[in-house]
């Protein structure tokens, strides 16, 4: 009986080891998984890159552009490692970190708090020198922006409109609603929304918190943090108001389930008529349906005033604090940053996702009429440019847990018709819970 | 002193306690090994990171503050976390009895069936074979609202109205979740309990035969009663692998719809990755580690109770 009961407490601690040791066992320090090593010709230097891979187009333009790099510097060896999905980019960053995997070379979105955490180091300013005015943390230029930020609007099936009657583009936020009426009538989902990838579902949200809060008072953030503003604000509850109507009445029903990288097949067989995205989906839709006739407009606030996404923000090309211990590797890397930005590298990596150039250097390439109508936004004074609710900085920057369980709060209310100013007390009494928790 | 037979039942006694011990030591030098690697990779680092439970460490950066019992009165506290254990034990309690059910089904259908018996305990040992992503995976796709083949079906046999989206909606994610787990993981428990079957007399069941006894009766009085060891086996292990659910979750929900399907082992990843949150994930990885221990330890000593030697 006691050699049982011993044996029966051995394979529970085991068990429980085993979730523990999965969650404690990282630690603060980065190994990078590459180095210099000599081969017969001499030095050869070998780093690791890491980005945002769920964008296939994207994902194809930067390893081509790393092979054609490494076939131009034979002594340079780039390894790939960016095997993560659409889904958090975050996540599988910090999961990287914790193996001791954290990339010499990285895309980083969420330069304050690995700034902070001392993980990157500032971009080398012969570097710096490529870019027009890049975004500053804390006085210091940490990234090489890829792109700049592109308006989001609402790409639709040319055909959908035609076949419930639409002629005209709207000029209002009712108007756009009246549109979407029109779309349900003839019979077809107005909207797809990849809402299983919840930064997808976070478009529509940050849409309606632009308009409502931000092209009003971008530095809404930080007063937020001060607890001189609440979510449970008449303006952000309009704006929550407006979100859940939306998608209560005009969102494919199977909106939570559908990831990202399906809406564009969604739309293009004519389940759905509209698609509210970025450019990058242009040749994503293009791709799954040469022939598919689609047009691109950015949906206007209800006095008919167009805010979109199109402020700079810290985020690009960063070096690793490991790599840049390295000065083999760090040339290695600045090497391929120049290559990669050099005019006709860029251009094809621009054209690939219908991306707006950051240099200084003028870089070309044929735009859609769509692409053009999404740099006739950007061009436009008269257009408010604005922010995601996690892409500010500085003051501005909210507690980084808060974006992903703020957006699942928003799921839970839709689902479960929840009272949106009750949410509202919710989710303010988790963000302050969260400010006071990262103060700790 | 005592009598010569006292004596000569003492040196029995003796010898037989040294033949034990011998073979007790011989046994620890295969074990040794494996032992020490366990304990140097596994059982060290975990209790190193007990330390991290009571910090407000972000798992990147060098700043570990030490925040006392903070960790564990937010879990105490946290709406989340209670959701996610009532999501857990929802998730637990209705994989153990529909595994064990299935597989004991299993495992006596593949018993007494005639012809096929190989092909039938193929067929239902397979999806164990498939790892928990990619299982997700199959029925992420099985499942999608808009192209997914279950849909599809309805539609094409003009059920359409009855066509869901059973990852989409809270109603039917955890639903979908359990019956997908279930039917990869049963195979796995039928092996157990049809080694159990096959080691049960024939002659006990002949003889209830002849004593008028259906097959219903004997299931209830001989087979179940004599099962009771595998059945101990795989409630146990059913339970430690539903309370530790991870792979599913992550592949076919994400823990959604908003917080429907997040459980435990889930929230853990989330918060201590995600949200580089690590010191407060570690805190949660502790509850569970005490949780499961006791589950498990409630669950060994009600079962072995009921366990019958023949």
């Amino acid at each position: 009986m006691i050699g049982r009961t011993a044996k029966g407490w051995f394979a529970v601690t085991l068990a429980a080891s085993l979730v523990l040791s999965a969650c404690g066992s990282g630690s603060g320090d980065v190994q990078t998984t590459s180095g210099a090593a000599a081969d017969g010709g001499g030095d050869k230097v070998s780093f690791t890159i890491g980005y945002a891979s769920g964008d296939p187009a994207a994902r194809k333009a930067i390893s081509d552009t790393v092979e054609r790099f490494m076939a131009a510097n034979p002594n340079i060896e780039i390894k790939d490692i960016s095997d993560n999905s659409a889904s958090s980019y975050l996540d599988w960053l910090k999961t990287k970190d914790a193996v001791g995997e954290f990339p010499d070379l990285v895309e980083m979105r969420d330069t304050e708090v690995f700034a902070d955490a001392g993980k990157i180091v500032e971009l080398p300013s012969d570097l710096v020198e490529l870019f027009d005015s890049p975004p500053e943390v804390d006085g210091k230029v940490w990234n090489a922006p890829l792109a700049l930020n592109v308006p989001q609007g609402i790409i639709y099936s040319k055909k959908a409109y035609a076949d419930a009657g639409i002629t005209d583009l709207p000029q209002t936020y009712d108007e756009f609603l009246e549109i979407q009426e029109k779309l349900k009538a003839s019979g077809i989902s107005p909207l797809v929304v990849g809402g299983k990838d919840i930064f997808h579902m976070g478009f529509w949200v940050n849409k309606f918190l632009i308009d409502d809060v931000y092209a009003k008072d971008p530095d809404w953030n930080s007063k937020k943090t001060a607890q001189e503003a609440a979510f449970a604000d008449e303006n952000v509850v309009q704006a929550m108001t407006d979100f859940k109507f939306l998608f209560q009445n005009y969102v494919d029903k199977g909106w939570l389930s559908t990831p990202d990288n399906q809406t564009a097949s969604v739309l293009v067989s004519g389940k759905a008529a509209q698609l509210f995205s970025g450019t990058w989906m242009f040749s994503q839709i293009e791709e799954a349906d040469p022939s598919f006739e689609y047009g691109f407009y950015a949906v206007p606030d209800r006095e008919g005033h167009v805010n979109v996404i199109g402020l700079p923000s810290p985020a690009g090309w960063t070096l690793s604090a490991e790599a840049a211990k390295d000065p083999d590797k760090t040339e290695a890397i600045e090497s391929f940053i120049r290559y990669f930005f050099e005019p006709e590298q860029y251009s094809l990596y621009l054209a690939s996702l219908n991306g707006i150039p950051s240099t200084k250097e003028k870089v070309e390439y044929e735009a859609s009429p769509a692409m053009q109508s999404a740099l006739d936004l950007m061009n436009d004074p008269e257009v408010t440019k604005s922010l995601a609710i996690n892409n500010w900085w500085g003051e501005n920057l909210i507690p980084p847990q808060f974006r992903n369980w703020f957006y699942k709060k928003l799921q839970e209310m839709v689902v479960s018709d929840g009272d949106v100013s009750d949410y509202m007390k919710q989710i303010d009494t988790e963000y302050d819970n969260q400010v006071k928790t990262n103060a700790m | 002193m005592g009598t010569p037979a006292s004596t000569a039942g003492l040196r029995i006694k003796e010898k037989s306690r040294r033949k034990k011990s011998s073979a007790n030591s011989f046994a620890l030098i295969f074990i040794l090994p494996s032992l020490v690697l366990y304990t140097l990779f596994v059982i060290v680092p975990t209790l190193g990171s007990v330390y991290l439970s009571f910090t407000s460490w972000d798992g990147i950066s060098e700043d570990i503050r030490f925040i006392g019992l903070a960790n564990f009165a937010e879990i105490w506290q946290s709406p989340r976390v209670h959701n996610a254990l009532k999501n857990t034990l929802i998730l637990t309690v209705s994989l153990v009895l529909l595994e064990n059910v299935a597989a004991i089904a299993m495992a006596l259908m593949v018993d007494r069936v005639r012809w096929f018996k190989n092909l039938f305990r193929s067929l239902f040992y397979f999806p164990t074979l498939l790892s928990g992503v990619v299982m997700g995976f199959v029925w992420t796709m099985i499942l999608n609202y808009n192209f997914g083949v279950f849909n599809q079906i309805l539609n094409a046999v003009g059920l359409g109205s009855w066509a869901l989206d059973w990852l989409g909606n809270p109603d039917y994610a955890m639903v979908s979740i359990i019956l997908s787990t279930v039917w990869k993981g049963a195979g796995y428990y039928m092996i157990i309990y049809l080694a159990g079957l096959q080691g049960i007399p024939t002659e006990l069941s002949e003889a209830a035969s002849i004593d008028g006894a259906n097959s219903r009766q004997q299931f209830r009085f001989i087979t179940f009663p004599l099962l009771a060891g595998s059945l101990t086996v795989c409630m146990v292990l059913s339970t430690i692998s539903a309370l530790k659910i991870f792979d599913q979750i992550a592949v076919m929900t994400d823990g959604g719809p908003g917080f429907a399907t997040e459980t435990l082992t889930y929230i853990i990843y989330k918060v201590g990755f995600g949200e580089l949150r690590q010191g407060f994930g570690t805190a949660l990885a502790l509850v569970l580690f005490v949780l499961i221990l006791i589950v498990t330890v409630i669950q060994v000593q009600v079962l072995r109770k009921r366990e019958v030697q023949h």
